[in-house]
């Protein structure tokens, strides 16, 4: 086992996104443990601990959709909609009243049927990216709207109170001084990483993405896959939409507006490919622990929720500029001199699992292209 | 453009239906509006007309530049937070230095210029970058609004200068009713923002670029459009048209609030989606898009009209946009690729 384990550490160790990354992560802890004294505490690491797994759970399931080239930007109201679920059902029995044995029961079978109520949402989405073949930007921005629109109409607008203590522990219990979040979180990153690496369907989710039109012709049913992926990031919302609502001890239609944003950034952060094909979990992780240490730290510093919001953003546009940047003078012109023509796909999926950073390959074929349009547009 | 085929049947029903379904928007509309009429008989009154006017006219400049773009193939969210940007900057910059304080025209051009900037850096994160527009502009729109909101002000502004408000108070017709109507003059810079939109993209080379550059980047490229340039330009002119926009709405509601806008980019690309233009690129047209907006602002004061909460509109928006979406996947030719991110990783 420890083989195993030791050749695991080899190969994250070998994966130059990945230290990167670690770097990044550690260099923050440094920095704002030295600009702020109180950041180096148990206090504030259990704060954190609380706060990263909703947006983690969040960030995973756009990293499922983002895996197959996709998107998927209705996870906050997915996550709205299970948590309001769970919520109308809790109220409907007066759980916030019932012990013992009842309320576990309760807690536990309302907690699945939020869960299922995402679930139907994810097919709902799944339907309309493969059977309608809408865009996955499109599909999931109308479902964005339309589901946060059917919590809202659930709730009638205000917020939704009730929840028995059991279930409350779900967001802000501890255990043996680790909260309870961080280890769903944690809980749930594993499960993500079996499903994507080393089951079937998670490794057809990274070929879709990487190549379709290769995917199918090897035999993958792209549709399906395609189906489970949005299923799959459905769950991951529903989670975080019950640890909100377990934490924040009410439903919220609107709760978490911001955390789209977030989420795109912290995955983009973990190495990610927008466009597809790869990804990894532990770089994922990595991102949502370093953009809370970020957020915490900010806090303690003085700054505002505003100027996190341009750290977001700044965030999001130089990680993804710098790899293209980097890309083009080195991966994209060897590319360019081997190949002689582009087709409108990635010509070689291969190269992303190489690569030291997470290269859009549009950048790569099209970069000769693009060169004679910096001189000015003519042909030569 | 898409030209069909000159025959019997064709000149019949083609011409009406439009080269971007513009006929079934209309048709809707329509619809929509003798059911709302029938329940409804208050509704056939010039105030209806005033009222939808008077709630599209910030939209329909916001959707212009969202056409443009999404017919370049790409996709911008940012437009709102620009709009914001400039009309709340503009506000506060004329209450400062006095400024522009006299003459709205002044007023237009700063928050034109807010505009042109911001729109660059859209362009610069696109087109230079070659970030996948979503993601730029989802970048673009957090720092624009965490900039507003961190370095320029939270706090709303009520006063305005007496040029500005003088503008803003001046209406054009007023339709009598149960309640008396108004329609601002500001309808007329809309008006001639969809005019100029319209001409540059059926008359000028730039326009036929842009659809070139939306259905097939590399053939446009290969035919001597210069991809990059008309990439940066689209950018440029969609910021630009925001921050007018934005100063018109600023301008119509007499507040200046730096929280407002954000949230309903939706409203918007959903008038554009509705109206024909096409997420992949290379399709869309102005008329499509005003009936779109129009048809956006029809259906929420219709849903007040006929009783229901105001909670269900986002719903409501939200199923239109779909049912419209799948009506156009489901009747234009099968895009063969991938279900990705707008389709091209550039503009």
């Amino acid at each position: 086992m420890s083989q195993v384990l030791r050749r695991r550490m080899r190969r994250m160790l070998a994966d130059p996104s990945l230290v990167r990354l670690a770097a990044l992560a550690a260099l923050a802890f440094v920095v704002f443990a030295l600009l702020s004294p109180a950041f180096f505490s148990v206090i504030n690491f259990q704060s954190m601990g609380f706060q990263v797994a909703e947006v983690g759970l969040l960030s995973l399931a756009v990293m499922l959709s983002m895996l197959t080239g996709g998107i998927d930007l209705s996870i906050v109201s997915i996550a709205a909609v299970a948590s309001v679920v769970a919520a109308k059902l809790f109220t409907a029995v007066d759980a916030a009243s019932m012990t013992g044995v009842g309320a576990l029961a309760a807690t536990a079978a309302f907690i699945v049927v939020g869960m299922l109520a995402g679930v139907a949402c994810g097919v709902l989405n799944g339907t309309l990216i493969t059977r309608l073949r809408i865009s996955p930007i499109l599909a999931t921005l109308g479902t964005m709207q339309l589901l946060n629109g059917v919590a809202v109409i659930l709730t009638g607008g205000r917020a939704i109170y009730g929840f028995p203590s059991q279930f409350l522990t779900i967001g802000n219990g501890h255990l043996a001084g680790v909260p309870v979040p961080l280890l769903i979180l944690l809980a749930g990153a594993t499960l993500t990483t079996v499903f994507v690496n080393r089951t079937g369907v998670g490794l057809s989710i990274k070929l879709v993405g990487a190549n379709p039109i290769a995917a199918r012709y090897s035999g993958l049913n792209n549709d399906r896959v395609l189906m489970l992926t949005y299923v799959a990031s459905a769950i991951l919302a529903s989670s975080a939409g019950i640890i909100i609502a377990a934490r924040s001890a009410s439903a919220n239609a609107d709760y978490g507006a911001s955390y789209v944003l977030l989420a795109i950034v912290i995955v983009v952060l973990g190495g990610v490919n927008p466009l597809g094909g790869y990804g990894t979990v532990t770089g994922v992780v990595l991102a949502a622990f370093t953009l809370q240490m970020v957020s915490s730290g900010f806090n303690q510093i003085g700054l505002t929720a505003f100027h996190y919001l341009v750290a977001q953003g700044v965030i999001l546009i130089t990680v993804i500029g710098i790899d293209t940047l980097s890309g083009r003078f080195y991966i994209s012109r060897w590319i360019a001199s081997m190949s002689p023509r582009r087709s409108r796909g990635r010509c070689d999926p291969g190269e992303g699992q190489h690569q030291a950073t997470s290269q859009p390959s549009g950048g790569g074929p099209t970069e000769p292209g693009s060169e004679r349009q910096q001189q000015g547009g003519g042909r030569t | 453009m898409t030209r069909r085929p000159l025959n019997v049947r064709n000149l019949h029903w083609g011409r009406l239906r439009g080269s971007n379904n513009e006929g079934m928007v209309a048709l809707l509309i329509g619809l929509l509006a003798i059911v709302v009429g029938l329940s409804t008989p208050s509704f056939w009154s010039g105030s209806t007309l005033l009222n939808v006017a008077t709630n599209s006219l910030v939209n329909v400049v916001f959707a212009m530049g969202v056409l443009l773009i999404m017919i370049a193939g790409g996709i911008d969210v940012s437009f709102l937070a620009i709009g914001i940007f400039a009309g709340y900057s503009v506000i506060a910059f004329t209450n400062a230095t006095g400024i522009g304080a006299s003459d709205a025209v002044i007023g237009f051009a700063l928050a034109a210029v807010v505009g042109l900037g911001l729109g660059a850096i859209n362009a610069l994160a696109v087109a230079g970058l070659r970030i996948p527009t979503l993601i730029a502009t989802l970048g673009t729109l957090a720092i624009f609004r965490g900039a507003l909101l961190g370095f320029v002000g939270a706090q709303m502004i009520t006063t305005y200068p007496p040029g500005l408000s003088d503008l803003s108070t001046t209406y054009l017709f007023t339709a009598h009713g149960a309640m008396e109507t108004r329609l601002s003059v500001l309808i007329i810079p809309s008006v001639l923002i969809c005019v100029f939109v319209s001409l540059l993209l059926r008359y000028t080379l730039i326009g036929r670029g842009i659809f070139a550059i939306g259905g097939d980047t590399e053939s446009a490229y290969r035919v001597g459009f210069p991809v990059f340039r008309i990439k940066v330009l689209v950018y440029l002119i969609a910021g630009l048209l925001a921050g007018i926009a934005g100063m018109i709405h600023v301008l119509q509601v007499r507040m200046a609030v730096p929280q407002e806008l954000v949230g309903g980019e939706l409203d918007v690309i959903a008038a554009v989606v509705l109206g024909g233009a096409s997420v992949f690129g290379g399709k869309g047209s102005v008329s499509g898009t005003v009936l779109g907006v129009i048809l956006i602002a029809l259906i929420k004061s219709s849903l007040i009209l006929l009783g229901v909460p105001g909670s269900w509109q986002r719903a409501a928006v939200g199923a239109l946009l779909l049912v419209s979406v799948s009506a156009q996947a489901l009747s234009g030719p099968r895009r063969f690729g991938r279900a990705t991110l707008a389709g091209e990783p550039a503009p």
